[in-house]
């Protein structure tokens, strides 16, 4: 097992813990905190893979960059649409979310 | 090379910060209290950004403390507090054995599955990464990659006139 495997097996973890809590979670901010944690595991992945092999390390460095970036823009939209949705149900959890007005 | 005792810390500080993670995920995803999860998130953000400072890539390190530990985190903090999320309300309530199973297992299947395609195709990999200029990075990000950093650009301009606009709408309604 190779460190690469290693830092492999730590972006996995992440990707499978924020799987788990997207459908563990009730509400909508705690499936946006598991969201966060499956973007961080994509980003410490694409890093480990041109950080530690012959890969120019540029693209790896730009890529997690743009995976912050879009983490970033992703926060922002979603805590309007929270703040618009709870207004609008008195509530922010995914079960009771079942109608829909225009 | 280095001499031994340096490979020892390095080792031992790579492992404390895979703890740091692996507890943290745990925190984010099983606490009650939202509030409690976010501090959790925290707590795996820098664990993530430690292990980037390990893998000798400091730019993107001190960029995930900025970007996550202090916007995103921040804009989450806001969004439980300005939602009926209250610490304590609706995720405290006691949830069904269903729902914990099926989450378990939509976590484990892929894991398994990526984890065996990882551990059995791993190519070799280096010891110790270099470095990479930011100057280096800043000519790359112009230069090949300029229409992702374009089109970053705009998708963050985009997502912010969106929030913009829907809170607008929300407060014209009232």
């Amino acid at each position: 097992m190779s460190l690469l495997s290693l830092y492999h097996l730590v972006a996995i973890f992440l990707l499978a813990i924020g799987l788990f809590g997207i459908v563990y979670r009730r509400t909508l901010i705690g499936i946006v905190l598991s969201i966060e944690l499956l973007l961080n595991g994509a980003g410490l992945s694409i890093m480990a893979s041109t950080q530690l092999t012959p890969t120019p390390n540029e693209l790896g460095q730009v890529g997690a960059l743009l995976v912050m970036g879009i983490a970033a823009a992703e926060a922002t939209l979603l805590l309007a649409i929270f703040l618009v949705v709870s207004k609008r149900f008195q509530n922010v959890e995914a079960d009771k979310l079942i109608t829909m007005k225009g | 090379m280095e001499t031994p005792e340096y490979a020892y810390l390095a080792w031992a500080l790579l492992f404390g910060h895979i703890a740091i993670v692996v507890v943290g995920g745990f925190i984010t995803v099983l606490s009650k209290s939202l509030v409690r999860a976010l501090v959790g998130l925290i707590l795996t953000l820098f664990g993530v950004a430690g292990m980037y400072f390990l893998m000798a890539a400091p730019f993107i390190g001190l960029m995930q403390l900025l970007i996550y530990v202090g916007a995103v985190s921040v804009l989450i903090f806001f969004a439980i507090m300005l939602t009926n999320a209250w610490p304590g309300g609706d995720e405290s309530v006691k949830k069904p054995v269903k729902r914990t199973v099926y989450a378990f297992l939509s976590g484990l299947a892929p894991a398994i599955l990526l984890s065996s395609a990882v551990l059995s195709t791993a190519p070799a990999s280096f010891l110790v990464p270099e470095e990479t200029e930011v100057s280096e990075l800043g000519r790359f990000l112009m230069e090949p990659f300029i229409l992702p950093f374009e089109l970053i650009s705009l998708l963050l301009t985009v997502a912010m006139a969106g929030a913009v606009i829907l809170g607008l709408e929300r407060r014209r309604k009232k």
